[in-house]
């Protein structure tokens, strides 16, 4: 089977979103045939066209903004509607991650690719909304399925099932494993502190008003 | 201060905003706007303004200062058109990194201690009931991100349509 994956982050290194691919791609099994592109350079020319048309499944992995999809995830999937009418019958599916702990914050997303499909004429297959994504790289050596990692792991096997049958599902909401109020604590100081004293900033500084 | 953030043609904003009033700031697309790299760089780097440079790095600091805001976009997928979704995607050093909960959701701390008011007004051809229900409860959620008092979603058929409406005029 033929998988094209669309890497959303527009980060140039690590990123959540590679993270959610890895974890299919491990579900996946080998004798697949598995393109994965990265956007963060942001032109549709880095994206295969023919490869994806000639695909059986498409996986988007990408991050929410503003409660939505990216910008510039959104300018490419207005060039790939282009390409429409597709020959063949794609599935697609999707995992969005994003900052906030509740992965039902990813709903808009999820209705907006869903909107895309109908729009290109692509089949809609299942998607994952994860919360707390800045997280999960924080507990990745955690094996899926286990501890805090429980929740994320569930998913991405029902997931990957569908998606090597090229069946539907319903779409899954995931938090991770961890209390709400512990999650909320560590990412003032395990994640924003350390990363602005990086910066030569100090705490006080990250209130800062611009006028 | 009104701040109204656009994705019309530059001919179209000209004869449209020619009668706007001296305090309103147009955010309007100069064809250089870069996207957002999630580097987190205003709220950990440069607090409250955007590491990127080209024009659009201060609208943490421009949003501060509005009392309303409003928004002129092509309705797309359901949301915002490109450029307008990248002006947000662009506009979260408004915001603190910090999370609260409202309403048992997580959401971001004010950096600024004010409320806004939002207009959005999404216009194109043919804009089914699904997506304006779905562009409805994006401004919904927006709004609960960036702190806003009062919104109002408008759906017209062309934005020809803008010329009749006061708050743009």
């Amino acid at each position: 089977m033929k998988i094209s994956v669309i890497n959303g982050s527009p980060k140039k290194g690590k990123s959540t979103s590679e993270l959610m691919i890895k974890y299919i791609s491990s579900q996946v099994g080998e004798g697949n045939d598995v393109s994965i592109y990265g956007i963060n350079k942001g032109a549709v020319k880095y994206v295969n066209l023919k490869d994806i048309k000639n695909s059986d499944v498409l996986l988007f992995a990408f991050p929410l903004y503003v409660d939505s999809i990216p910008s510039h995830l959104l300018q490419i999937l207005i060039e790939l509607e282009k390409q429409k009418p597709f020959s063949k019958e794609i599935m697609v599916y999707c995992i969005i991650n994003n900052g906030f702990f509740e992965g039902e914050q990813n709903h808009i997303a999820i209705k907006q690719m869903k909107l895309w499909c109908d729009a290109t004429g692509l089949k809609w297959g299942q998607a994952i909304g994860v919360g707390a994504g800045e997280m999960m790289s924080f507990i990745a050596d955690i094996p899926l399925g286990h501890g805090p990692n429980k929740n994320i792991g569930i998913a991405i096997k029902r997931l990957s099932n569908n998606l090597m049958n090229k069946k539907s599902g319903e779409d899954i909401f995931v938090s991770p494993n961890w209390p709400r109020f512990l999650w909320k604590i560590q990412a003032s100081f395990f994640f924003w502190h350390p990363r602005a004293r990086k910066n030569g900033l100090k705490i006080r500084h990250l209130k800062r008003k611009q006028i | 201060m009104n701040v109204i953030i656009h994705d019309l043609s530059t001919k179209e904003s000209e004869t449209l905003f020619t009668g706007l009033k001296s305090e309103t700031k147009l955010i309007s697309n100069n064809g250089q706007i870069k996207n957002c790299i999630g580097c987190f760089g205003c709220w950990i780097k440069t607090p409250g303004k955007c590491i990127l440079k080209d024009n659009y790095e201060k609208m943490g600091e421009i949003l501060s200062l509005a009392d309303k805001v409003i928004i002129i976009s092509r309705c797309c997928y359901g949301g915002y058109s490109p450029f307008v979704k990248n002006v947000l995607d662009r506009s979260i050093s408004y915001l603190l990194p910090y999370f609260k909960i409202k309403q048992n959701e997580t959401h971001h701390r004010q950096r600024y201690k004010k409320d806004l008011l939002l207009s959005v007004y999404f216009y194109g051809k043919n804009i089914s009931k699904k997506e304006a229900e779905i562009a409805e409860s994006l401004v919904k959620a927006n709004s609960i991100n960036f702190y806003v008092s009062k919104y109002n979603v408008s759906f017209l058929d062309s934005s020809e349509e803008l010329y009749n409406i006061a708050e743009i005029q």
